[in-house]
């Protein structure tokens, strides 16, 4: 079960509205490599994970990823907290704006909603481990983007935890990945699917 | 940042050095010296969140102490006067 904790993992207190930025950032709550997506792979990932080592972590980090949900939820809210029909003409949020007001929807930056496409559960650990690892990467270098376009201390501070969490989950799921092939056939590791096939 | 602000940081910075080797410990469930260390930061936490709640009052729904009051009271964690 979950339990909801009444507060964000890592403080965030934005003064400044940027609306043209949080349409940036709002792709790391509802894009390809947000936190929605993240969130929904681990969970869905961990019933077909053999050892409990690995549903620990796929448990854990899934549950993380949720709270990270939230925490980009509060960027992109107060970043869009009083904008003016001026701002929101001139920085480009006029066709969020018609369909979303200032409401957080999960969609990419480019405006394309939420997908499930965007991550496969595949039922066999070591295709999801190396998926997990190459997601870790495509949601580190999506906040280094951020960044570079990010010039407002009150934002990069609270991003710049996030990236590092990716750094650290990747970390943990390399370890992951060598517990499952430490405990598979040695000889051959793509042999049979433990989480379905009898050896 | 005020007294109060600065203490529930600290708070906040050791549940998170607790979250942290919790994650560890997924993937090394033998290593002594991280368990030992989650039992410390989990003192450290438990100490200043007491601390906290001496001088500021109840620190979130889940402290022995709160009220139902304190649930669905604002701030909410989205709004900058929450962080």
């Amino acid at each position: 079960m979950f339990v909801y904790e009444k507060r964000l993992q890592y403080p965030i207190r934005i003064k400044n509205t940027n609306p043209r930025l949080a349409k940036m950032i709002i792709t790391q709550y509802g894009g390809p490599h947000g936190e929605i997506g993240a969130s929904l792979r681990y969970l869905s990932q961990r019933y077909a994970m053999p050892y409990p080592e690995l549903k620990a972590i796929l448990t854990d980090v899934g549950t993380e990823e949720l709270s990270h949900l939230e925490m980009v939820g509060a960027i992109v809210y107060q970043l869009t907290r009083g904008m003016t029909p001026e701002e929101i003409k001139a920085q480009g949020f006029d066709d969020y704006f018609v369909d979303h007001t200032a409401g957080v929807y999960p969609v990419a930056a480019s405006g394309m909603p939420f997908s499930a496409q965007t991550f496969s559960v595949t039922g066999d650990p070591l295709a999801d481990l190396h998926e997990d690892l190459g997601a870790e990467q495509k949601a580190r270098l999506s906040y280094d983007n951020i960044l570079r376009f990010a010039d407002d201390p009150d934002v990069r501070d609270p991003i710049k935890f996030l990236r590092e969490r990716e750094v650290v989950h990747y970390q943990r799921f390399g370890e992951a990945l060598r517990i499952l092939t430490d405990k598979l056939d040695s000889k051959n590791f793509y042999a049979f699917n433990p989480a379905f096939d009898k050896k | 940042m005020t007294e109060e602000r600065l203490l529930r940081k600290r708070v906040y910075a050791a549940r998170f050095a607790c979250w942290e080797l919790h994650l560890f410990l997924d993937t090394h469930p033998n290593h002594k010296e991280a368990a030992k260390r989650l039992e410390e930061y989990e003192a450290r936490a438990a100490k200043l969140t007491k601390e906290y709640e001496e001088q500021f009052g109840p620190m979130g729904e889940l402290s022995q102490n709160t009220s139902r009051w304190a649930w669905v009271s604002d701030p909410w964690p989205w709004e900058k006067e929450g962080n």
